[in-house]
Formats: structure tokens, sequence, C-alpha cells
């Protein structure tokens, strides 16, 4: 059975719906859009000042 | 926020995977927003774009359907539905070319005071992270959830989790 969940969103004055769809699931542990993935860690990496 | 936001979703169920459609004028446009793990612990990479023939994310595509705002509001909303599921992951963002993160940079400069309640917002320029304020150069944004709170018994403690 699909999972359903309705919430209120504090910042937008709507309900929504997420609907889990195992489908989807199948994409899990696809890297779904490397090459942006591969640009972020690029940036990553040259961060010497995170945050504590 | 006084912006109208899609809100039918389907979701894989780590909620890493979150689709849906874009209605306007050139008909309906499906949509993915994904967070993927990066290799720093604890940060997840946005990606969003359309669609595409082979089911993957097309970032780069203009689809001018019309709705971009309702669009940005509705990937806004995913991000805020997930640092509220994972309030310790930091989500990092950036455009797939420099007008688009011109344009997060706008929508979040518009929005901050609103925003910055709620979010830690940090922006990346050259490889250093400075708290976001209005109009200033970058190149991506990196946010996370604030510390929160929990009111239990009249009393707010800090969640130690």
């Amino acid at each position: 059975m699909e999972k359903v969940l309705r919430i209120k969103s504090d910042f937008f004055d709507q309900k929504v719906t997420y609907t889990h769809n195992k489908e989807l699931d199948k994409l899990k542990g696809r890297i779904l859009a490397p090459k942006k993935l591969e640009e972020a860690n690029k940036m990553l990496r040259k961060i010497k000042n995170w945050p504590k | 926020m006084k912006y109208e936001i899609y809100s039918d979703y389907r979701n894989t169920d780590d909620y890493n995977v979150c689709d849906f459609i874009s209605i306007g004028k050139k008909g309906a446009i499906p949509k993915r927003i994904v967070f993927t793990e990066t290799e720093l612990k604890d940060v997840y990479n946005l990606a969003f774009g359309d669609i595409n023939e082979n089911g993957e994310i097309d970032d780069c595509r203009i689809s001018d359907n019309g709705d971009r705002n309702k669009i940005l509001a509705t990937v806004f909303y995913v991000v805020d539905a997930y640092t509220k599921q994972f309030p310790e992951r930091w989500v990092y963002f950036e455009g797939s070319t420099i007008q688009r993160t011109r344009l997060y940079r706008i929508a979040v400069g518009l929005n901050l005071d609103e925003l910055s309640q709620t979010f830690e917002i940090y922006a990346l320029n050259n490889g250093e992270l400075k708290p976001f304020y209005k109009n200033m150069e970058i190149n991506a944004f990196l946010i996370k959830r604030k510390n929160f709170y929990l009111c239990v018994h009249g009393k707010s403690i800090k969640d130690q989790k």
C-alpha cells in the first residue's frame, strides 16, 4: 500500500501530499546527477573554514 | 511566504528523490529534486531539473513553462521538509549556470529575514564560507536548520540528537 503523508508547511499556507512510490525506490543507490555531485564535491573540498 | 507551490509529490522512502509535475503554458513537465550524499559527512547535494527521455535529470533545460516562481518555491518547500526530517544534514546547492545561481541568490535575498529565522545560510565564494547577505558574490549555498528546541512542560530544552 502506498504511504501517503500530508503536511502543512511553516512557510507556505498550503498543504502538500507526499506519496511514497516504489518505482522511484529503484533509483536508490544510483547517482542521479553525477556531474552536479562531482562539482559539489570539488567545491566542498576547497572549504577551509567549515562552521563549528 | 506568499508564493504558490506545487503540492503533489512522489518520493522514495528515504525522501532523497522527489518528483512533481510542472503545469504551465507548455503543458505538463515532470520535474525531479534529488538529494545526494557528498564526500563530507552530513552534507547533501541538491540537484533539480526536468526528467528527460532517459529518466535522468536535465538541469540545463529551459522549460519556459511560465511557472518559474512556483517551481523555485516548490524546491524550497521540499528542502524545508527534507531538513525538517533530517535536521542534522546540510544542503549544498548551486545553479547549473551563473545566471541560475544569481537567480537563487536573488530569491534567497528577497526572503532572507524569514529564512534566517529557520536556517543557517552560508554562501561559498572562492573556497570561503561566509554567512550569506544580500547581493554578495557567491558560487554556491550551504544551508542547515538552526539548532532546534523542544518545548517540554513549558520549558525549552536543546535537542541533543
